[in-house]
């Protein structure tokens, strides 16, 4: 009976430890979360995809007014920059002319949801704490966001100890294979803005894309049968891809951290097994199944991709 | 004229030749330097020396099949997205030439096929589109006229294959931008919607 009680307080003890680690987990997300929305800081990073190395600048303050501003630019290359002033973010890339969006996210390579909510992460994924490492010449701690299940990549981030910043982060498979990382190679975290946030407001941005609602609510005449568990339908519309000019009927899907696009349309052949190609953690899968073509797009294995691809059906049409 | 010539091409790729004179007549020879080019390549793929080769050549043949693209600049957009920006952000947004773009589709291209190499065997790569060619024996020119239009077309379907990548993966990131834009408008009041769409069809016309 007393060895009894005494496992069982041992247990509980165990449990209250382990429970305690991920909530100094969470509590070191949240604080990253509010150092990427409140500090002013001036960073480099590369990201490090494909044997290949992306350098980028990224600087964020808060002007007087306590508006948000940050500016993402990739230094290699195409000019690729993203700009935000408050709840107008703009990008400025080579594919298309310049636009801006009414958007508090900033669609670049930091996950948007880092600098959001975080506990929005808590249904689909495990926050671990994993111990402490050498980052940038600085301590850093070591925080695993790891699926619930295995049809999605783990995510870990090494954060300074000092400001809570973000250090590293890799995408890592099952496996353990990395597959993208970002590399923090420079952190200024100071009171004032940067000369180059100073100028910002300045700037004439973009004029802002007017979407209305019902175009990205669209009832398509098809379905996403499965999903791994997590993932909300975010948009579903009829548009061209606009460097084939291939029209499609596209939905998305996110759960937070990993955004799925799915595309389906109808094609001249008639079968074709599925292709895939990589771009870092970034898989496209294509393929044509009875005249339908559709593709799968995301950060995700391969076989989820697979899976999500074979279960679209399409319903029975109906006049218009 | 030729088939001497060509014989001779062939003994100096076979080194059987060392005559400084007829090396020179094959460099100054626009077509017999090209024949030159070739039975070194046939040598190399009987030898099995060529993939990497092989995807180097590629990836500069999908840069300027997409250089010389068309489409590629004009301003995709959908009726939906059909708006007039302002250029006025110059200094941040200076347009940028079609070979930028065409230089990073190549590099995300040759990019899959390697992953390709590492993810499943199946897939049909270039280089083993040519090591299958049977080139037993005399390698006769001949015998490579009759495999070029397959290979070529083969070589089209890869190219159109990575293009489509290309394209789904450029898109795949516009609508996350786009989409961001989306989940916030369900937090302002709806009847905006109208008038929004109001605005797109005025931007259409």
């Amino acid at each position: 009976m007393k060895l009894l009680s005494t496992s069982l307080l041992l247990l509980s003890i165990s449990f209250s430890a382990v429970a305690e680690e991920n909530k100094s987990a969470k509590a070191w997300l949240e604080r990253l979360s509010s150092s990427l929305r409140t500090l002013n800081f001036s960073t480099s990073f590369v990201v490090i995809k494909n044997n290949q190395a992306q350098p980028y600048h990224w600087f964020h303050g808060i002007d007087e007014n306590g508006a948000e501003l940050e500016i993402i630019s990739s230094l290699n290359g195409p000019r690729r920059d993203i700009l935000r002033i408050g709840d107008v973010v703009s990008y400025i890339e080579p594919e298309s002319p310049p636009y801006s969006v009414s958007s508090k996210q900033v669609s670049g390579p930091i996950p948007a949801i880092l600098s959001g909510d975080i506990e929005q992460l808590e249904s689909g994924y495990d926050f671990i704490s994993v111990g402490r490492s050498r980052i940038l010449g600085r301590p850093a701690q070591l925080i695993r966001i790891e699926a619930k299940n295995s049809y999605r990549y783990a995510y870990w981030l090494w954060l300074d100890q000092k400001s809570g910043m973000l250090l590293k982060l890799s995408i890592v498979t099952k496996k353990g294979q990395q597959l993208e990382q970002i590399q923090f190679t420079h952190l200024d975290v100071t009171n004032q803005l940067s000369e180059t946030l100073l100028k910002l407001p300045s700037t004439e941005l973009p004029v802002i894309i007017d979407i209305p609602q019902e175009y990205q609510q669209q009832k398509l005449q098809w379905q996403v049968n499965w999903l791994p568990k997590g993932f909300k339908q975010v948009n579903s519309n009829r548009h061209k891809i606009s460097l084939t000019k291939q029209p499609v009927e596209f939905m998305s899907f996110s759960d937070g951290l990993v955004d799925i696009s799915i595309y389906v349309n109808g094609t001249k052949e008639q079968q074709r097994a599925a292709d895939y190609v990589m771009d870092g953690a970034t898989l496209v899968l294509n393929q044509v199944n009875k005249g339908i073509e559709v593709s799968v797009v995301g950060k995700i294995p391969s076989q989820t991709a697979k899976a999500i691809a074979d279960s679209i059906t399409i319903k029975s049409p109906k006049a218009p | 004229m030729s088939e001497n010539k060509f014989e001779t091409v062939s003994s100096c790729v076979d080194n059987f030749q060392h005559n400084e004179s007829t090396f020179d007549d094959i460099i100054n020879d626009e077509h017999l330097s090209a024949t030159w080019d070739r039975y070194h390549l046939i040598g190399d793929v009987i030898r099995n020396d060529t993939p990497d080769v092989f995807q180097l050549d590629l990836s500069a043949e999908i840069a300027s099949a997409i250089a010389n693209e068309p489409t590629i600049l004009a301003p995709k957009t959908s009726n939906v997205f059909a708006l007039k920006f302002k250029a006025k952000i110059v200094e941040l947004a200076k347009p940028f030439g079609q070979l930028a773009i065409a230089a990073s589709a190549a590099g995300l291209m040759v990019l899959g096929v390697q992953t390709n190499v590492a993810q499943n065997n199946e897939t049909v790569l270039p280089s083993q589109i040519v090591q299958t060619i049977p080139m037993v024996g005399t390698a006769q020119p001949v015998s490579l006229n009759f495999q070029q239009p397959d290979r070529a077309s083969q070589k089209q379907a890869f190219i159109e294959q990575q293009r489509r990548f290309y394209a789904l993966l450029s898109d795949h990131h516009q609508q996350i931008k786009l989409g961001s834009f989306a989940v916030n408008v369900v937090d302002k009041t709806k009847e905006n919607t109208e008038t929004d769409s109001k605005k797109v069809n005025e931007h259409n016309k």
